[in-house]
């Protein structure tokens, strides 16, 4: 979804399945993520800070009251009522995941906890939603 | 959109709308339908509502009345949300299924008590365990036995020696919310554990009398919880372990919890506590256990539910499935339970820092605690534990210098030395097994 951080996976993927060489600049390091900013910070509990950070933190779509507090972009709808079948929204909000997590993360859903898969179209309406808002790519 | 899929649709609409017949089938039905036209609403709307109804039991009439988003009182019941109120200070992250975690300034009792207990459900709350109904409760141990058991909760009373034992229940993925890139799930952040005093038999006694075949090579645990899609065909969750760890004297088939009947939320009227492995592994609603000849491949022990990468991974990296090992012991940990973050202390007094430790493989040898982030460390008094995996009490008195913002960072270290990291260890793709040590904020004044 987001470009820089599609990089920094293809290179991990690569190094996963002993593809080298990998281009210098999307070495893994350690300090790097160090350097990235962290959650927002709190002065009442330094654990705050160590928690993954939002992407989005602040900047995305307001809230929508009708479904179920998902951010109000085009594909809430459709993912809202795709998913309060089984659960509620409170789920998918505290998600920040790769790409790659949700689409293994639908395929667990389909094969594995029996939810009803939608046309073609709608699962990409949702996967793009969920991949959009509640992603750890930057 | 296709003839057929318009037919269905209608056909859904209607059946919902006239609350009769089974309006689950439209659950199943191909909607092709586009944007947001107003058939596609109600299919929609209907879709989730069927499923409402599978999890009541019964269609909802009027349910196309309901205000999108607001789940039925009765269905409310289901997930547990109403016992909340038994609960107190707990952090809900998710109302269905019902997930909460506890600050961990709440958890500073040697015993953790019902209210403070965090709640980990996979699926909905049997209506059994709502009704504290036990009558005719039967545990089946079958399998790869030579003596396949069917034991009354009286049975086990009666027939086996009974054991009172605190004991640490820990989900695996307590800690989750601080790996990076983020890991899917319940983002529990150090509230996902307690330790409350557990009685019921040995586990080990029960299935000595069942008479353990040579060809054992795990545990498989099932339980009546209902699945969250309504389902009364799907399993919720159903895991074990090598038949070795269920053979080590520690755990326990459990009915009482805290010397009270084990309530709803937690496993009523039976279930497993078996130490030092994620708390998935002690099965709630516990009502079979079947001896295996082979790993138990149930609900969530399979793809990357409880599993960890068979080796080191970078941050991120996509681990294929095959390369997923189950996860057995859990790290060594510890919490700072008093004071809270973010208290005030007097300069230059000594002032008390307390919590508990534990570890997966047993006992904790060593507490330290630094208040200079980690650069030096003073040893805390630790004592033993009152049985094997229960938390151990550990105390420090710190000095703070000069007025101003401290950290108190926490680390204990197990009987193989092995100690917690300050920063997540070893990321892996489902956020398991985070044991960085824990810190809270001191500010002198």
């Amino acid at each position: 979804m987001r470009g820089i951080a599609k990089i920094a996976l293809l290179a991990g993927l690569g190094l996963a399945a002993g593809l080298m060489p990998v281009l210098a600049q999307s070495r893994p390091d350690p300090m790097r993520m160090s350097a990235m900013p962290g959650a927002a910070p709190s002065p009442d509990d330094p654990m705050q800070a160590l928690r993954t950070p939002d992407p989005g933190e602040g900047d995305g779509p307001a809230a929508s009251e009708e479904f179920g507090g998902l951010p109000d972009a085009p594909g809430a709808e459709d993912t809202y009522y795709q998913c309060v079948a089984c659960h509620s929204t409170e789920i998918i909000k505290q998600q920040r995941i790769t790409d790659a997590r949700w689409d293994d993360l639908w395929q667990w859903m389909v094969e594995e906890q029996g939810m009803y898969e939608p046309d073609a179209e709608t699962k990409q309406v949702i996967l793009t939603y969920l991949k959009t808002h509640f992603s750890s790519e930057l | 959109m296709s003839d057929q899929a318009d037919r269905e649709q209608n056909e859904g609409i209607k059946a919902v709308e006239s609350g009769a017949g089974d309006t689950g089938a439209t659950g199943t039905g191909t909607g092709t339908g586009t944007g947001t036209d107003p058939a596609r609403r109600a299919f929609l709307r209907s879709t989730g509502a069927s499923a409402f109804g599978a999890m009541l039991g019964m269609t909802i009439p009027f349910q196309r009345n309901l205000p999108a988003g607001l789940i039925p009182v009765a269905l409310a019941q289901d997930t547990g949300q109403a016992m909340m109120a038994e609960k107190d200070g707990l952090i809900v992250l998710g109302d269905r299924p019902l997930n909460a975690e506890t600050p961990a300034h709440l958890l500073d009792d040697d015993i953790t008590p019902y209210e403070h207990m965090f709640i980990r459900m996979n699926g909905l709350v049997p209506q059994n365990a709502l009704d504290s109904d036990a009558s005719g409760w039967m545990l089946t141990i079958d399998g790869e036995v030579d003596n396949p058991l069917e034991l009354s909760i009286d049975d086990l009373k009666s027939r086996f020696e009974t054991v009172t034992r605190a004991m640490v229940l820990e989900c695996g993925g307590n800690g989750r919310a601080f790996f990076n890139p983020g890991a899917s799930g319940n983002q529990w952040t150090t509230g996902a554990v307690g330790c409350p005093e557990w009685t019921g038999v040995r586990l080990a006694d029960v299935l000595a009398e069942a008479g353990v075949r040579d060809s054992a090579v795990y545990t498989a645990h099932y339980g009546n919880d209902v699945h969250l899609s309504g389902d009364p065909e799907k399993e919720v969750i159903s895991r074990g372990v090598p038949i070795d760890k269920a053979m080590q004297e520690d755990a326990l088939i459990a009915w009482a919890m805290n010397g009270a009947d084990i309530p709803a939320l937690h496993g009523f009227p039976l279930r497993l506590v078996i130490p030092g492995y994620p708390g998935s592994v002690s099965q709630k609603y516990l009502n079979r256990i079947t001896i295996r000849d082979q790993e138990h491949d149930g609900a969530k022990m399979t793809g990357y539910s409880y599993r960890l990468p068979a080796y080191p991974v970078a941050p991120g990296t996509e681990v294929p499935e095959s390369d997923m090992v189950v996860m057995t012991e859990m790290p060594v940990k510890s919490l700072v339970t008093f004071p809270r973050t973010g208290t005030e202390v007097a300069t230059g007094e000594a002032a008390e820092i307390r919590g508990h430790a534990w570890a997966g493989n047993g006992d904790v040898a060593a507490m330290h605690v630094s208040t200079d982030f980690g650069q030096t460390w003073q040893e805390a008094t630790l004592e033993p534990p009152p049985n094997r995996f229960a938390w151990q009490r550990w105390r420090a008195e710190v000095t703070l210098p000069e007025a101003g913002y401290y950290e108190v960072w926490a680390r204990a270290t197990d009987a193989n030395g092995v100690s917690q990291p300050a920063t997540t260890p070893g990321w892996n793709p489902r956020g398991y097994g985070n044991n960085m040590q824990h810190r809270i904020a001191l500010i002198a004044v």
